[in-house]
């Protein structure tokens, strides 16, 4: 059975509501670490761990740059930088921060997040989609797939901003197109089996 | 020679394939063995030392090298970088990134307003030293910060980059016009209360940098790989470069940091550029705001480091 090592989430318009009620059902002892792209109009995001921590079980905060992932916690991409998984030979799993260039106009930017956390962690790795007005996140999951890790992406039907869950739909197939009720209790899952 | 692409030579070889074991490796690690091979010939042909980078995000920039190349493999390059130093150059201008923008991180520079400016007025000389210049943007929004100030004619800014192309544009200071919006609002944000667009003039299409505010400021080619320190200084401006660096190099480079520091100096890192127990690992620096990720040198050396040198 395959072990899963780390949660990566991606989100932009219409997400906060649907990532709220997630880390809500997450219990405390999720074995988990969970990795977080969102970006907000207008800047919201400087705020969002804080938002987020006060209806969390987990502890939500930023991640900082060659920080340690460690299970119990929610790490959310600063604004204005790019959010890296590192794996160097046994060192343990860590967080990196970059400025390079906006990925289809944005940074941070869940393609980059799900691209090299895809490349970490392979068949380790659960990747979700929620909702946003932009494709960021597609090609991400496509290698996310194509690495062997497991996908979700919430149905564009039940979405109110659906071109993100359409454009990753569209590049990948995915292992579950389903609603938010059942994203979250698939990823309560994950819990029982490991 | 043996003309290798004639395919009848490969005839013995090919026997010896078929009983070869060959581990399955998938792409990805592929392109790391990739990376390594071409950071071992920059660094063997140039000399730039690229080896000690954050991996993830290097891999990332050199592999967007394969699309503007157009080839299938980042290896396929290293012929051509060997040979043709205009090549080196892109790919080491891929590497060494990153581009900026004027008061980038309002807040940030509304702290230094409040915090940096007042305190350096204190020493009799101010010297800033800059490092990872880019193109710029940076470098002069320090010059406007010291003009606004009144500390311009006291201050001397040591600006460094690894990249002498970089250098050259930060020297020439012209960008596109399409930026000043969002440079205004940036200056607006960081407590500016002039007008933003007085420190430019418009020339051939493009905003260049008024030539008064580049008297204060000295552009020098500086590797903080392999350079060592080079003046002590009052304020170190470095952001964004440590994110960069793999946790050794990032160690070595802040020791370079804080050593170049004169005591009570300043040490400005990129806003989410918070290191790891920077303060335990540096007792010496103590933490001024944490949003900015602004650092001061201790006037005194704290007691238990002068007993660790007993």
């Amino acid at each position: 059975m395959t072990t899963y090592k780390l949660l990566v989430i991606g989100l932009s318009a219409g997400g906060y509501p649907l990532i709220k009620r997630i880390l809500q059902a997450l219990p405390k002892n999720y074995p988990l670490p969970v990795a977080i792209v969102a970006h907000l109009p207008g800047g919201d995001e400087s705020n969002l761990a804080q938002l987020l921590d006060a209806s969390a079980q987990l502890h939500v905060r930023m991640a900082t740059d060659k920080q340690v992932l460690a299970r119990g916690n929610v790490y959310l991409a600063p604004p204005g930088y790019h959010l890296l998984i590192e794996q160097n030979g046994d060192a343990p799993l860590a967080f990196a921060l970059s400025v390079d260039e906006p990925v289809k106009s944005v940074r941070p930017s869940i393609d980059v997040l799900f691209d090299s956390a895809a490349e970490a962690l392979e068949t380790s790795l659960i990747a979700v989609l929620l909702s946003g007005a932009n494709s960021d996140g597609a090609e991400g999951m496509a290698t996310v797939k194509k690495l062997g890790g497991l996908g979700m992406v919430l149905d564009p039907r039940l979405s109110e901003f659906s071109t993100m869950p359409e454009a990753a739909i569209k590049r990948v197939e995915v292992d579950y197109v389903v609603s938010l009720d059942e994203i979250i209790s698939l990823l309560l899952s994950v819990d029982e089996k490991s | 020679m043996l003309p290798l692409r004639n395919p009848q030579h490969f005839g013995c070889l090919l026997f010896h394939v078929d009983t070869m074991p060959l581990i399955k490796w998938k792409n990805h690690q592929t392109e790391n063995i990739e990376v390594s091979l071409m950071l071992s010939a920059l660094q063997q042909r140039y000399g730039y030392d690229f080896s000690g980078y954050a991996r993830a995000s290097l891999k990332r920039r050199l592999m967007a090298l394969t699309q503007y190349f157009e080839v299938a493999h980042l290896t396929e390059l290293i012929p051509a970088m060997l040979y043709d130093e205009a090549v080196a150059q892109t790919v080491i201008n891929s590497i060494s990134v990153p581009a900026s923008e004027f008061f980038r991180d309002g807040a940030v520079w509304k702290a230094v307003r409040e915090i940096v400016l007042p305190g350096l007025a204190s020493f009799p000389r101010i010297n800033i030293w800059q490092s990872g210049c880019g193109g710029g943007e940076e470098t002069y929004t320090l010059a406007i910060l010291l003009h606004e100030a009144g500390l311009a004619k006291r201050a001397r800014i040591y600006s460094s980059d690894i990249n002498p192309a970089f250098l050259d544009d930060a020297r020439a200071g012209c960008w596109s016009r399409r930026h000043l919006d969002d440079w205004r609002e940036n200056y607006r944000k960081s407590g500016g209360k002039q007008d933003f667009e007085q420190y430019f003039v418009a020339r051939d299409g493009e905003i260049c940098i008024r030539e008064e505010l580049k008297q204060s400021i000295e552009f020098i080619q500086h590797n903080l790989v392999t350079d060592q320190v080079f003046k002590e200084v009052q304020w170190v401006v470095c952001r964004n470069v440590l994110i960069y660096f793999g946790q050794e190099l990032q160690d070595s480079v802040l020791h370079l940091l804080s050593r170049s520091l004169e005591r009570g100096g300043y040490l400005l890192l990129g806003h989410a550029e918070k290191i790891m127990q920077l303060t335990e690992h540096y007792p010496d620096l103590e933490e001024l705001d944490d949003q900015a990720q602004l650092y001061r040198k201790k006037v005194c050396m704290i007691r238990s480091k002068v007993h660790d040198h007993l």
